[in-house]
């Protein structure tokens, strides 16, 4: 099943291919996402961040047909991380009473002001909307695209194609590991803590000697295939759009034009 | 006598330098073969197929393509001309969408990216992938996977194809369309070579049987005369087709016409049936 509520990194990817947007282009989409990330942290203003959080949310609805469910789950660990900082900024632990409110735990104060409030308040939301425009990379781009746009970046060869080809096996590599656990399992070998660091040693063990194994084959493979050095794949022809262009002009003198008026 | 297009001259190799692998392996392959290569586990089958198509360099041996002998230098030449589809799909496929996957062969040969465009479309038509192309192969099923791996050698436009146990890991469904492939690959004239442990997949479909036992060929002919051969069946440790073993029982009782050739299908035994109560 795929629509559990278990967000790893198979369902990212996974969400990535099915996007409606995933027919942009990669250049595009990246040029998009690092501008809102950088107009949204240097104009620094509440109305602006909220302005990012809640465009990009729409615009991963409506072009990228992303289930608001989806989005929501992927958002709430970055939330309660930024949450939990934001919660330590505005907070001061003192001794005696200070600020606007406190907190009397005993023998000391948890205190905050309206000030510091404030101040967290917008950096959660500054974090939230530079998260909206990394997701928008993220969940409309498959990784090996943005492998593309690195090597379109003169990214040196030699950590393009080692991207490339970790991405690849990751996903061999965890059904692997996943064939092993469950037979680990099938033998009781998960039933009690020190029968399970046994086992996942074993696994770990052997996925390693496995892992050497096979890339030995995957060479041999390639080799046979023509392979002396460069890995080569033809990239589907994804044009820039005039009206998508004129769309991200559009959106970023808005934000700007926002961060500029409101006080 | 025809020239073969491709010929395995005492082939000797091996992994650790201590135990061969190949000791003497010799095969001509000739053009519109369908060869299957049969023999148990560990008889050589893969090695000589990763000689054949160049990623190994046999230690003693000569390949000759066309009759002409290959340097040691000219190995890779033969990934152009000599296809292999692996027996793990995962352990072939290096893209990460099924459209990349398939060109990473015609990438490789230096073709105009237009011709590679083209021949990706090709392969992916032919084994039916296209509504695929844009999908990672991690979210594929494995019967999938297979086609995938078969596409990328059919993009590469290979004279000769190399299978090695095709059908170990498909379903029946998967196993007939695998074999619709084979037909259609034949009928347009390829050169194929298959490994398989289906005693009745490779009597019904190989018009040519190699046994290979201990790194080398003990038998190779017209699949029903190695099957009568009884000393080589029994040292690659194979069992009889069903049909031959069926066959041998009709003529134990006199079922069938005399001098009657062993049928290799079902359909092909009832016709010789209905032959002999007419």
């Amino acid at each position: 099943m795929r629509h559990t509520h278990s967000h790893s990194v198979r369902s990212v990817d996974h969400l990535a291919y099915i996007s409606g947007m995933g027919g942009w282009n990669p250049v595009f989409k990246t040029v998009l996402a690092l501008g809102t990330l950088a107009l949204c942290l240097a104009v620094d203003r509440v109305v602006v961040s909220v302005a990012v959080i809640v465009s990009l949310a729409a615009l991963q609805r409506v072009k990228g047909g992303l289930a608001v469910r989806d989005y929501a789950g992927l958002m709430r660990v970055p939330l309660a991380f930024v949450m939990l900082g934001g919660l330590a900024i505005a907070c001061d632990i003192s001794s005696t009473p200070a600020g606007d409110w406190n907190l009397p735990l005993g023998w000391f104060y948890v205190c905050a002001g309206a000030d510091s409030a404030y101040f967290a308040l917008a950096l959660v939301l500054k974090s939230l909307g530079a998260v909206s425009a990394l997701y928008l990379l993220a969940l409309t781009t498959s990784a090996c695209e943005f492998v593309g746009v690195l090597r379109r970046a003169h990214l040196p060869r030699l950590l393009t194609e080692l991207m490339y080809l970790i991405y690849r096996f990751i996903f061999v590599l965890l059904d692997t590991h996943d064939r092993m656990r469950t037979a680990a399992g099938a033998r009781l070998g998960w039933r009690d803590f020190c029968t399970a660091c046994r086992s996942f040693g074993g696994t770990a063990a052997a996925l390693l000697v496995v892992s050497l194994r096979k890339s030995r084959i995957y060479y041999d493979a390639m080799a046979a295939r023509g392979y002396d050095g460069a890995l080569r794949f033809l990239e589907e022809d994804k044009p820039w759009r005039a009206a998508q262009v004129a769309g991200m002009a559009a959106f970023w003198a808005a934000l700007a034009l926002l961060g500029t008026v409101t006080v | 006598m025809a020239q073969p297009v491709l010929q395995a001259k005492e082939l000797y190799f091996s992994y650790d330098g201590r135990q061969d692998a190949l000791s003497g392996a010799s095969l001509d392959i000739y053009a519109g073969e369908r060869i299957a290569v049969l023999g148990p586990n560990g008889a050589g089958k893969s090695t000589f197929f990763l000689c054949l198509t160049g990623v190994l360099a046999p230690e003693r041996g000569v390949i000759a393509l066309d009759g002409a002998p290959l340097r040691d230098k000219e190995r890779r030449r033969l990934c152009a001309r000599v296809g292999i589809v692996f027996q793990n799909a995962d352990d072939q496929i290096v893209a990460s969408t099924v459209a990349g996957e398939v060109s990473f062969g015609p990438m490789n040969l230096r073709l105009p990216k237009k011709e590679v465009a083209r021949r990706v479309d090709y392969a992916l038509d032919y084994m039916a992938l296209q509504p695929l192309r844009a999908r990672p192969p991690h979210e594929l099923s494995g019967g999938e996977k297979k086609r995938v791996t078969i596409a990328d050698i059919l993009a590469m436009e290979s004279e000769i194809i190399l299978f090695d146990e095709p059908g170990a890991s498909l379903d029946p469904a998967g196993g007939a369309r695998l074999e619709a492939v084979l037909d259609r690959l034949s009928a347009e004239k390829r050169t194929l070579v298959i490994s398989t442990h289906d005693m009745d997949f490779a009597f019904r479909w190989a018009t040519r049987a190699v046994v290979f036992a201990g790194g080398r060929v003990i038998a190779d002919g017209a699949p029903e005369n190695v099957f009568r051969d009884r000393a080589a069946i029994a040292r690659a440790q194979l069992r009889l087709p069903a049909m031959m073993e069926v066959f041998d029982l009709l003529c134990a009782r006199s079922i069938t016409p005399a001098g009657a050739r062993c049928p290799r299908t079902p359909a092909e035994l009832a016709a010789l049936l209905n032959g002999a109560g007419a």
